[in-house]
């Protein structure tokens, strides 16, 4: 495993699967950066309308300027090393290297930038943002909730899970091989927890 | 063992056995494409590979149920003309059959369930059948060469079934007309 922001900050090396207490409080929003091992970063394809496929990217960087007790003025920067494509069938991570995929060689990285819309309540509130893929660049919203908020004993700690997730259309981003195979509909899951 | 009919093969009994054997050629046939199909072409890889789960999974209910008939109905009595080691022959390789016919598919099940890369299985691109265990990488690397071990094991027996059928029917006995409901 890489080393990620967490381990930058020396910050709570040992905890893993939290994204570390913030760097800089920067008024009531607090800065939060994570990696893949305090988050997740999915996405989903169907076939043929009934069957699925779940892949996901195991090297990213995200940032998140977020005050906890109030998430809708959250603010977050993700990008994706897109060599870091991962999915669990023989095969299918070379196919999405390639130029006709993510096409890894030319487009390295992928990008989300987006905030809070201020719309929406903590169960379910809304991100405005400009997804980058390919190169190509597009709004994107997504839709973002907490999905718990608790004193974690081992921690002693209060930790809170957020998770969002939006849907893209592949071919707005070039990706348009196997059209047959593979849905143009990819949606797309991204979880964190992070110390409150 | 079971009761013995002198009227032969049940049609009930001559569909089901006809229809295992056009199953599993076509599934054994099936699986060979889809391994060898390169991700380049996906659609007809995904088809093939529900394809072949589908009509694998078809088998076993079938046997079971041909099972069932020939406890209850019995089997056509043996042929005097054919000698007592080739009957015992006959019988264990019946037996190896029947075991195969259901532990092929089962292992196949088993395999897609443990497979990491978690493809669904979806009876006829329209039932979808839950997978009984989760993905687990070392569990699938055991099944999955058993899984194809065993087909090979049941389509070269059921060859050498085969062939043994024709040399009766050369001889002029009646193995493969009574399956063949004549």
């Amino acid at each position: 495993m890489r080393m990620g922001a967490t381990s930058r900050r020396g910050l709570l090396a040992g905890l893993g699967a939290l994204a570390g207490a913030p760097a800089r409080p920067a008024a009531a929003r607090s800065r939060y950066v994570f990696d893949a091992r305090a988050g997740q970063l999915e996405f989903t394809a169907r076939h043929l309308g009934v069957l699925t496929s779940t892949g996901r990217f195991e090297d990213f960087e995200a940032e998140l300027l977020i005050d906890p007790e109030r998430p809708l003025t959250s603010q977050v920067a993700v990008t994706v090393r897109t060599a870091a494509v991962a999915l669990a069938y023989p095969g299918a991570v070379d196919l999405l290297r390639s130029p006709a995929f993510f096409d890894v060689e030319r487009f390295p990285e992928a990008r989300f930038s987006g905030r809070a819309t201020g719309e929406g309540r903590l169960e379910r509130f809304a991100l405005a943002g400009e997804l980058t893929i390919r190169g190509i660049t597009r709004p994107h919203r997504m839709e973002a909730r907490l999905v718990e908020r608790r004193q974690d004993p081992a921690l002693g700690r209060e930790v809170a899970a957020f998770s969002a997730g939006g849907t893209l259309r592949r071919s707005e981003f070039g990706m348009t091989a196997e059209q047959a195979a593979i849905s143009d509909e990819i949606r797309l899951t991204v979880r964190v927890r992070i110390l409150v | 063992m079971s009761a013995s009919s002198s009227e032969g093969w049940s049609a009930a009994q001559r569909r089901l056995h006809w229809a295992a054997a056009l199953l599993v050629a076509a599934a054994f046939a099936i699986g060979l494409v889809m391994v060898a199909l390169p991700l380049t072409r996906l659609l007809e890889k995904i088809i093939a590979y529900q394809a072949h789960k589908t009509l694998g999974l078809l088998v076993p209910p079938l046997v079971l149920w041909r099972l069932w008939l020939r406890a209850r109905r019995g089997r056509p009595a043996p042929d005097p003309a054919i000698p007592a080691w080739q009957h015992r022959a006959a019988a264990a390789t019946h037996g190896a059959l029947y075991a195969l016919l259901l532990a092929v598919p089962l292992l196949g099940y088993l395999a897609a369930s443990t497979a990491p890369g978690q493809i669904e299985t979806t009876l006829f691109l329209l039932v979808p059948v839950p997978h009984a265990l989760p993905p687990d990488e070392a569990l699938h690397a055991l099944i999955r060469p058993v899984h194809q071990g065993a087909a090979w094991a049941l389509v070269l027996l059921a060859a050498g079934h085969a062939a043994a059928a024709l040399h009766h029917h050369r001889r002029g006995r009646g193995t493969l007309a009574r399956m063949l409901g004549r």
